[in-house]
């Protein structure tokens, strides 16, 4: 772990600098220990890949009371936390029509079968390594190799909300409306963000996510048992 | 005593509520927004004897026309925007007393970009996520009343009649339309190439036309950049200074992303930050190192 000072009001922790579920993990953890630490001053916590974005007040606590104070708990913490499995969130998406809005370029690139595509997006646990872009967008990972397709050379002005793209080893959900490149092969009905609810964002950083296809049918069955509040997010507490 | 009401006969060029930002939420990818110049901000509250961080409007350059019902306390500050008080020039950085049927509204940008203005009393505006600022994202469906359109109307509960204060023109912010600002070394900064260092510190930058509260995107772009240096997305805050791959220099807002890819040169002090928020396009930055 290397500490540095990012600005006068925040600290940047980095980890080894690699895509990893294990670094992430830990990231993960300190990041949780750090959520119920009670640390006086810190104002907000950004996990990403493989660095933890620590924001504080500098009137209440310095850089280096901060450092040492991460210091003193946070191996304990963390090894102790790093046992502790994360959720698994089933997330239904239905890879038809009118979703699949790129399935025919990625089926191009990667020279597999739409129904290839689809039982590789679906039978692995994928991890959410950070939330970013747009308030709930959950960076997921890691795709196999042979779903790895680059990002669309001319963004979307507009991507629909709850599609399901995919882009280099990664695959995300748009949380609302967005500009943005990556290939959209799917949507779910589910909303991944909303702004209603006190915890707004569905995926947490750290949780594990596995897709389930659906047929349009069940799109709108999904989506309407949601708008009344009445379907059940299935998720397993590891 | 009687609500003090106030209506946007027009909305000016962007006006927003905002307080001291969306904290705590930034982990789920929620930008901080709130406040652009915090010190102006401040001011403002404390003049009409609010919180200091009590939510109030955030107007930029071509500010709003208002019409008040009721009594009640206002005070500008930040931006001088030429702000009048029914077609009478009035005094920013005092308290301003209004009575009903009072009309506010401003004129030519003479200096800054940012004004602030302060309603004595509270507010009540629908709070998203511990906080009344208009939200970076959707801010129609998020935070609809914290984005202010034409006709858009705020009832006000004052308190008891507080004092009448001004801050004295001496001690009142300056705000220059060229400035340096101190820095600390960014993440990669040890990744950039001593001419690309150099140049940082040692030139003006304009700001582009392409200035908002996400960022200010700089015109002038680095020589001698080889972004070689893979950068992981990893989390962002306001002050951050990112290069893009052609070069560019952008300086990060309060609305900014969560996070990003692009290596980072420096960060800007948070009370420098303040400063950058009074620059407008065509205006000049230059930077420092703080030790």
């Amino acid at each position: 772990m290397i500490y540095m000072p990012y600005g006068d009001s925040a600290m940047l922790i980095n980890f080894e600098q690699k895509i990893d579920p294990s670094i992430n993990q830990k990231v993960m953890a300190l990041h949780r220990a750090l959520e119920v630490s009670g640390i006086a001053g810190i104002t907000f916590l950004i996990p990403a890949y493989c660095s933890l974005t620590i924001g504080f007040d500098k009137n209440v606590i310095s850089f280096s009371k901060l450092k040492s104070t991460i210091d003193s708990f946070a191996k304990e913490e963390m090894n102790q936390l790093s046992n502790n499995a994360s959720r698994l969130v089933h997330i239904p998406v239905c890879y038809e029509s009118p979703f699949k809005l790129d399935m025919l370029d990625v089926m191009e690139h990667t020279q597999l079968s739409r129904k290839n595509i689809i039982s590789l997006h679906t039978s692995i646990k994928f991890r959410v390594y950070m939330l970013g872009f747009v308030a709930g967008f959950a960076y997921m990972g890691k795709l196999p190799q042979s779903l790895n397709c680059p990002r669309k050379s001319v963004p979307r002005i507009i991507v629909p909300e709850g599609s399901v793209g995919l882009a280099g080893l990664q695959t995300g959900i748009y949380p609302t409306e967005a500009p943005g490149g990556w290939q959209i092969i799917g949507r779910t009905p589910l909303k991944m963000f909303d702004h209603d609810n006190a915890s707004p964002s569905l995926l947490q950083p750290g949780d594990e996510v596995q897709f389930k296809a659906i047929d349009k049918i069940e799109f709108d069955a999904i989506e309407k048992l949601q708008s009344v509040g009445e379907y059940e997010l299935e998720v397993c507490n590891g | 005593m009687d609500d003090f009401k106030m209506t946007f006969l027009k909305p000016g060029l962007h006006t927003t509520v905002q307080d001291q930002g969306r904290l705590g939420f930034q982990h789920l990818g929620v930008p901080i927004n709130g406040v652009m110049d915090k010190r102006a901000a401040k001011l403002a509250n404390e003049l009409v004897s609010n919180e200091i961080n009590a939510p109030l409007f955030e107007i930029t350059l071509i500010g709003p026309k208002v019409e008040f019902s009721g009594k009640g306390q206002i005070a500008i500050t930040g931006a001088d925007l030429s702000p009048t008080l029914n077609g009478k020039v009035i005094d920013m950085y005092s308290t301003i007393s209004i009575s009903d049927g009072d009309l506010l509204e401003f004129g030519h940008p003479i200096h800054g970009c940012r004004s602030y203005l302060a309603v004595g009393g509270t507010l009540k505006i629908q709070r998203w996520l511990n906080s009344a600022s208009a939200s970076a994202t959707d801010p129609k469906t998020f935070t609809p009343q914290s984005l202010i359109e034409k006709s858009a109307g705020f009832h006000v509960a004052i308190k008891e009649k507080a004092e009448i204060k001004s801050i004295p023109s001496s001690t009142r912010p300056k705000l220059p339309s060229q400035l340096k600002v101190r820095v600390f070394r960014g993440p990669e900064f040890n990744s950039f190439t001593k001419e690309s260092i150099d140049f940082f510190f040692k030139y003006w930058f304009p700001i582009s036309k392409d200035a908002n509260r996400m960022g200010y995107r700089l015109d002038k772009i680095l020589p001698h950049f080889n972004p070689d240096v893979e950068v992981i997305s990893s989390g962002i805050v306001p002050g951050t200074i990112q290069i893009t791959n052609s070069g560019q220099p952008i300086v990060l807002m309060a609305d900014a992303q969560t996070s990003g890819g692009y290596m980072r040169i420096a960060n800007i002090l948070t009370d420098d930050l303040n400063k950058v928020a009074q620059l407008k396009p065509g205006d000049l930055l230059g930077f420092e190192i703080a030790d």
